[in-house]
């Protein structure tokens, strides 16, 4: 169990023909689409900011009802899950399949609290009369938090592909996707619920 | 770079990542909720931007394994990150004014 190994990402030589995208580890395939998601939620992030400074007042009107405890706790939640996923991929690698499942699906479970989470705060906006038409702050709010929580919903989906058909490169490869999920994340949540 | 590491050290740098994110989300919150609306609000935004920043810079790091990328690819995600936070932190300076 403790013998020196290597960690988990394939040999670059594996990688050959990727150009340079064969010097980041994992499959280049899910970095083309990390990096494509940072650019299209960069946009998003970058509009937002921009939106803000034209009518801020309207903006910290529709920050104030978004309740800051429930958005921080979905975010511990997400890093959680993402160490659980890649908890799964290091009891992949030592060849430890069936805790590597338990914990993907550990992973996925957060996954399905996180949308619980959200789901209850979009219930509490709409109690409120509140929907993506309200104005511009609650068209982008949901626009941007709907966006992501589509991909945690693929995020799901992928961790239980991967756990069905765990071999290491799987196992990377969908922690890879639920890890972008939570970077995301990690930018959304303080432009969203904190710079108010 | 590959670099070599036992299943314990692995496991204890994951665990380490994984508090470091709970640590920086505490302290945002702490940041915003205490100090949001007060003179402070100012360093309190930049605390949660910069908290963003290195939560992000962990997940890269260590759940995505970037460390082991070269320094190129390394300087284009963090000057990403870096960029886009510098923008939202410059709007938001511009629409207190």
């Amino acid at each position: 169990m403790n013998e020196p190994i290597l960690s988990p990402a394939p040999e670059p030589a594996e990688n050959g023909g990727w150009g340079a995208l064969s010097d980041l580890p994992g499959n280049p395939l899910m970095w083309v689409l990390i990096i494509s998601e940072l650019l299209v939620f960069g946009a998003f992030f970058v509009a937002f900011g921009v939106a803000r400074m034209l009518d801020v007042e309207t903006f910290r009107a529709g920050q104030a009802l978004l309740d800051v405890r429930m958005g921080g706790l979905n975010t511990l939640v997400l890093v959680t899950s993402g160490w659980l996923a890649a908890k799964a991929v290091q009891r992949g690698a030592e060849g430890a399949g069936p805790a590597s499942r338990r914990y993907l699906a550990a992973a996925g479970t957060l996954g399905l609290v996180f949308l619980g989470i959200k789901g209850l705060e979009y219930a509490g906006k709409a109690a409120q009369g509140i929907d993506i038409e309200t104005n511009t702050f609650f068209t982008l709010f949901y626009l941007m938090t709907g966006f992501h929580a589509m991909h945690v919903m693929m995020g799901i989906i992928v961790l239980a592909i991967v756990g069905w058909k765990n071999s290491l490169d799987n196992l990377e490869t969908g922690a890879a996707f639920w890890h972008m999920v939570d970077l995301i994340w990690l930018i959304l949540f303080p432009i969203v619920y904190l710079l108010r | 770079m590959k670099m070599r590491e036992n299943h314990q050290q692995w496991s204890r740098r994951l665990l380490r990542a994984w508090a470091l994110l709970v640590g920086l989300t505490l302290v945002s919150l702490v940041a915003v909720l205490g100090f949001g609306h007060s003179e402070a609000g100012l360093l309190a935004v930049m605390v949660a931007l910069g908290a963003s920043f290195f939560k992000a810079r962990a997940v890269l790091d260590h759940f995505l394994d970037l460390r082991r990328a070269g320094t190129g690819w390394r300087s284009f995600f963090y000057g990403s990150l870096i960029l886009i936070l510098l923008v939202l932190l410059a709007t938001y300076i511009a629409a207190e004014k």
